[in-house]
């Protein structure tokens, strides 16, 4: 009673979950998986005409140990896999992923013997982005939808 | 007026495809050196070219490259042909591309290979250049050069079971691509 008379209305109350996951989707750090034009389109994401920073996802990190975000932006063969996995494993939990375009998420024109018909075969993908190449206003709605599942994600 | 005639003619005489060489040349000086008999000659897509026997392979390679008439001291490419529905009886052929920067002249040599024995010299010895270019050769189409000091798969893994360049094989694989392992 008596703290209540003090701190008056300078006191919100909520859960961990929602201020945790406030914090981490405004803070997504993403780890570039390109290996074709997509990563074209995601390094114009990235600079100053659309500027991913807006979205807090701005620190690209090349360590996938210190990445919450994996963006698979390319084509993926046979050979790529194992290295695309280990990628994804040595990143730190909680991580999300995001397929780009239409070769990571279904192998695209190039149904052949040597490609991955979409990575979701080997690794857990949460939001697909259809085009080839999308255009960078796709990856920023992708990203939103990441923020969406980030907001509702558990803290622990 | 009179200056432009003069710098078109001149771009003519520097046209860098243009061989310094009389046509069939380089067929000439191998008739001399090998006889007549030992190999047939052509002129495939305006290049001069030949269809020589695998087991005197080296020191018909060794001849183009140290003759001085002929110095074909690069290799351009070395690849590979699957004849499995054309009319020919011996399935595959090697082809090497090769160009001489002292007297600007372009040759193909043409090697073929049986599928029941697929095997061929390594000219690696010759131009070290030949080393990455048999590897793919070998990856795609299974055939094996003798004598390669790193003879592995170059672009498919180094699990993979089949050739895939090879014409018998399926566009779309045998299944490799959904029941890889790693």
């Amino acid at each position: 009673m008596g703290l209540e008379d003090q701190l008056q209305e300078n006191v919100m109350t909520t859960k961990v979950d929602a201020v945790v996951g406030w914090a981490r989707k405004n803070s997504l750090w993403p780890m570039p998986f390109g290996t074709a034009c997509c990563a074209i389109e995601l390094m114009a994401t990235l600079a100053s005409r659309f500027d991913l920073a807006r979205f807090g996802a701005e620190a690209i990190r090349f360590s996938p140990r210190q990445s919450d975000l994996l963006i698979v932006s390319g084509r993926v063969s046979i050979k790529m896999m194992p290295v695309l996995k280990k990628i994804y494993d040595q990143m730190p939990e909680p991580k999300w992923v995001i397929s780009m375009g239409a070769c990571a998420s279904s192998g695209g024109v190039f149904n052949t013997y040597t490609l991955v018909q979409g990575v979701d075969q080997y690794i857990p993908v949460d939001v697909y982005i259809p085009g080839c190449p999308p255009r960078p206003e796709n990856v920023i709605q992708a990203l939103m939808k990441i923020q969406e599942k980030v907001a509702q994600a558990k803290a622990n | 007026m009179g200056e432009d005639v003069e710098n078109k003619e001149e771009r003519e005489t520097e046209d860098v495809g243009r061989s310094e060489s009389e046509p069939g040349t380089v067929t000439t000086r191998i008739r001399a050196r090998f006889g007549d008999a030992s190999v047939s000659t052509g002129n495939a897509v305006g290049c001069e070219s030949v269809i020589a026997e695998r087991d005197a392979l080296l020191p018909f390679m060794t001849f183009l490259k140290d003759d001085p008439e002929l110095s074909f001291d690069y290799l351009v490419d070395v690849t590979a042909v699957d004849r499995l529905r054309l009319d020919e009886e011996i399935r595959f052929a090697v082809v090497y591309q090769l160009y001489s920067y002292k007297h600007n002249h372009r040759f193909s040599v043409s090697v073929p290979v049986p599928e029941a024995d697929p095997r061929i010299g390594s000219v690696v010895s010759v131009w070290p250049g030949a080393n990455w270019l048999e590897r793919e050769v070998y990856d795609m189409y299974g055939i094996v050069f003798e004598g390669h000091p790193d003879l592995r798969r170059i672009l498919m893994p180094d699990d993979f079971g089949s050739y895939p360049l090879r014409k018998d094989y399926p566009l779309h694989g045998k299944g490799e691509r959904d029941n890889f392992v790693f």
